[in-house]
């Protein structure tokens, strides 16, 4: 399988701190990818520097063969990387539908196809369609966020912990839907929620100090407790 | 007994059309400096010299060509030309320092100020409505000036289309999106650099337009009026909540109204009311009456 | 390496007592009565803008409405000798009500506005200034109206070369005191607001009470400034309310160099000293009666590419040539 993203010792600051310090990964074409690691270990700031909200440093990052690390996050969205933040980034006085509309770059039928498609995935968007963003429930906010990154036609999704703070029941829709659009896209997710990221995903990557430490396939972490033990604090 | 009633009635209609028209004008000032700062964080205050500028060139050209429509288009022009030049020369290269670009859009205000005596020369200019605007005329007892009842309506229409705009279309809805969070609107893969430059402009155009139509209203225009209106615009953004655009049509009929019935009451506080206003909103809800960012 | 730097504060210090020597000398030299007149002038607008770069350049604090200070004291004054007697006592009367009010609401608009965004606060202070205008248009039993009026003097400041030694010193102590202020703790604290509020937050500070210090502190010694500059025109009218004033303060220190104090003075020298010249040569092209244009642009220019100013720039440049001295003299030291 071609690999589609890559990072090469990638390093960002912000501010004065020091927050990534060598991060390298490579995401393969229809596979789900995690990163993995504690609280504060840069998975977060790992998406954001891919999107461009945090410009790395030094490194490089390639998509699709081509260099993205020095474009402005909306070119870095228009080269096909959708980015669903972990507070959501619900536009929260626009509607559903309006929240959709302004990620659509355009109207033609492939767009409505993607759109029909994940309406019939979260069937809760179609029924709140004019509702304002900001009064859907926390795992209607994350399928809205999900819907927005997905319609704008994007080969691969950048996924922050869609669990975070989600009913168990709701987690199991959220994640259910995710496995559904494996075959459509390719999906980087950051999960602490172990036993989503180890359903869903087929690679993984261990972050630590703003370093990738470990990775390999994701069957490999779940045999070996002393690995998750040592990084991620759970047998 | 009778007559004096007639005659309060007819003193409460001026006022509140007065009030209006008044509150009107501000509004178009009080527009754009909402959404831009909405969007940007950019609060403009040279926003009041784009005013002035568009009452000098308005009425300067309605004066030559004798086309007061020419001259109110000549004034939205000038608005949008300056607006242009504003954000990519001295807007632009200060994003993101607030401190920066507070004390550069002062410094442009005095430039812009100073600029329109050296082009017109110190003195106040007078302005006169053109004929089909003149005079008045009566309804049900009241008399109606006709100029104050055109600045309502292109007010009024103004913000309709703009309202419109923002609700049905795919620039506006990419505009209210960048006001609640511009970070997702980028990752959306939309340029918002670009779009805020088109606020920027259409909001500069609004000023200048709510300048060459103060003219023939008060008969002469100064340079000095650009600040004037620019206070009242701030105290109206404060009040109606900055980034609200329905924020500040409100609060400006508020301000307009309040301004023009003090003025005929208590003359002496007009102003003061209105910084009452601002100081007591600031205090309970500095997110404005009808805005929710802070 | 300590002891390099120390040698660069004590040539400081030797050039700025220099500079003042020569300044209490300079009338006793020099018997030009408008040279003297302008540079007392330069005193009073350098203490105004001392003031106003403890806001801005020290706390990072944008006030649009420093213009109201300077009024509240140039009228106290004013009213105070002409209602009154002009005499010593009325005049230090004056000044203690200048504190105060000037210390209320420069506190009051602080309260209200220091929590929020800064924009607020430039905002808030511009409308403030205003309603002060009004204030004073309006009042006219008091204030005259726009025309103003004039009114006599204390003994003591009738002659002109006391009066220019009276606004010198007090300009020297200003700066003395103002130095010592931002070099204290306290002042330490506002320098780490200006450089990041959410830290000096963080860190335990009342971020919002050293902010309504600086701006109370700076009310009060703005008020003061009003005070010398309606004594010395023996005249008092509502320009000194008028957005003109804050500008002034505003050119003054960006271009002379903000958070550095003696950019402020530098700053005063430079505006006032080209105002006079200026307005001169406006006999000569009408262009020059615009003169505050060039400063506008100058100050856009500075606000740009120079955020720090005259006195900041040159201080970046010296800065770069003393650690090139200070690192000779270590690899000397290592070589022998």
């Amino acid at each position: 399988m071609s690999i589609q993203l890559k990072l090469e010792d990638v390093e960002t600051y912000i501010g004065q701190f020091h927050i990534l310090q060598g991060i390298s990964l490579e995401v393969r074409k229809g596979e789900v990818t995690v990163l993995l690691g504690r609280n504060g270990a840069g998975k977060t700031t790992t998406l954001r520097t891919i999107m461009g909200l945090n410009p790395s440093t030094k490194g490089t990052i390639t998509f699709n063969n081509e260099e993205i690390q020095s474009l402005p996050t909306y070119s870095v969205a228009q080269k096909g990387i959708g980015y669903v933040p972990e507070d959501q980034g619900i536009f929260s006085e626009l509607t559903v539908e309006e929240n959709l509309k302004v990620a659509m770059k355009n109207e033609s039928d492939r767009t409505k196809e993607r759109l029909d498609y994940i309406l019939n995935l979260f069937p809760d968007l179609k029924k709140f369609w004019k509702k304002p963003g900001g009064l859907l429930s926390g795992g209607q906010k994350q399928m809205l966020s999900i819907a927005r990154a997905y319609v704008n036609d994007n080969e691969l999704l950048l996924i922050d912990e869609p669990s975070k703070g989600l009913a168990p029941i709701v987690v199991e829709k959220v994640m259910e839907s995710i496995i559904e659009m494996k075959d459509k896209t390719t999906i980087v997710l950051v999960e602490q929620n172990f036993m989503m990221a180890s359903t869903i995903g087929d690679q993984f990557y261990i972050i630590d100090d703003g370093q990738t430490v470990q990775n390999g396939a994701m069957e490999v972490l779940k045999e070996d407790d002393e690995m998750r033990r040592k990084y991620l604090g759970i047998a | 007994m009778r007559k004096g009633g007639e005659e309060e009635l007819d003193v409460f209609f001026n006022l509140t059309l007065n009030g209006l028209a008044t509150g009107m004008l501000i509004f178009l000032l009080a527009a754009g400096l909402t959404l831009i700062f909405g969007l940007m964080d950019v609060l403009n205050f040279a926003h009041g010299g784009l005013f002035a500028w568009g009452a000098y060139s308005g009425t300067w050209l309605y004066a030559t060509t004798g086309s007061f429509i020419i001259g109110i288009l000549g004034a939205v022009v000038t608005g949008l030309i300056l607006g242009l030049i504003t954000e990519r020369v001295i807007i632009k290269p200060v994003y993101g320092n607030h401190v920066q670009q507070i004390l550069i859009t002062l410094g442009l205000m005095l430039v812009l100020s100073e600029l329109l005596k050296v082009v017109w020369g110190p003195n106040q200019l007078s302005a006169t409505a053109p004929d089909f605007l003149k005079g008045s005329f009566e309804l049900g007892g009241i008399i109606i000036i006709k100029y104050r009842l055109f600045i309502i309506a292109v007010g009024f229409l103004v913000f309709v289309t703009v309202q419109y705009v923002l609700k049905n279309t795919k620039i506006g809805l990419v505009v209210r999106a960048g006001v609640m969070n511009k970070e997702m609107v980028q990752a959306l893969g939309i340029n918002i650099k670009k779009v805020f430059m088109l606020v920027f402009m259409v909001g500069s155009g609004m000023a200048a337009l709510g300048g060459v139509l103060l003219g023939p209203y008060s008969g002469v225009i100064h340079a000095e009026m650009g600040m004037e209106f620019a206070i009242l615009a701030f105290i109206v953004v404060v009040i109606g909540g900055m980034g609200s655009f329905p924020g500040s049509i409100l609060a400006a009929i508020l301000v307009g109204l309040s301004g023009s019935f003090m003025a005929y009451y208590v003359p002496d506080l007009a102003l003061a009311a209105n910084m009452l206003l601002m100081a007591v909103v600031l205090i309970f809800r500095p997110q404005g009456l009808f805005g929710w960012k802070g | 390496m300590r002891k390099v730097k120390s040698i660069f504060v004590q040539r400081k210090n030797i050039v700025y007592t220099f500079i003042a020597i020569l300044l209490i000398l300079f009338p006793f030299m020099n018997d030009s009565r408008s040279m003297m007149i302008l540079f007392t002038q330069v005193f009073i607008f350098a203490i105004f803008a001392m003031s106003y770069d403890l806001l801005l350049g020290f706390t990072g604090i944008v006030s649009f409405g420093h213009a109201m200070f300077f009024g509240i004291g140039a009228y106290a004054v004013g009213i105070f000798m002409k209602q009154f007697e002009p005499t010593l006592p009325y005049f230090l009367l004056a000044v203690v009500i200048t504190i105060l009010i000037t210390a209320i609401v420069s506190y009051v608009v602080g309260l209200l506005t220091l929590r929020l965004k800064s924009h607020f606060y430039a905002m808030l202070t511009l409308a403030f200034a205003s309603l002060f205008l009004v204030l004073a248009e309006k009042w006219r039993t008091l204030t005259h109206g726009n025309d103003g009026f004039t009114f006599r003097t204390p003994e003591l400041f009738r002659d002109r070369l006391d009066f220019y030694l009276i606004c010198l010193v007090s300009m020297i102590v200003v700066f003395l005191l103002l130095n010592r202020f931002t070099n204290s703790p306290l002042g330490k604290v506002l320098q780490a607001i200006r450089e990041n509020e959410q830290r000096t937050e963080s860190l335990g500070y009342s971020v919002i009470q050293y902010k309504i210090i600086a701006s109370v502190v700076s009310g009060v010694l703005a008020g003061f400034a009003g005070i010398l500059y309606s004594v010395s025109l023996r005249f008092v009218n509502t320009s000194v309310f008028t957005m003109d004033i804050t500008l002034d303060a505003l050119l003054m220190t960006i271009i002379g160099g903000v958070g550095t104090l003696i950019g402020a003075i530098i700053g005063a020298g430079l505006i006032e000293f080209a105002h006079h010249w200026l307005t001169e040569l406006a006999k000569v092209h009408w262009i020059f009666e615009r003169w505050i244009i060039f400063f506008g642009i100058i100050y856009i220019l500075v606000v740009m590419f120079f955020p720090r100013g005259i006195v900041g720039t040159v201080r970046n440049i010296k800065m770069k040539s003393k650690k090139r001295v200070i690192e000779k003299s270590e690899q000397q030291k290592a070589a022998g």
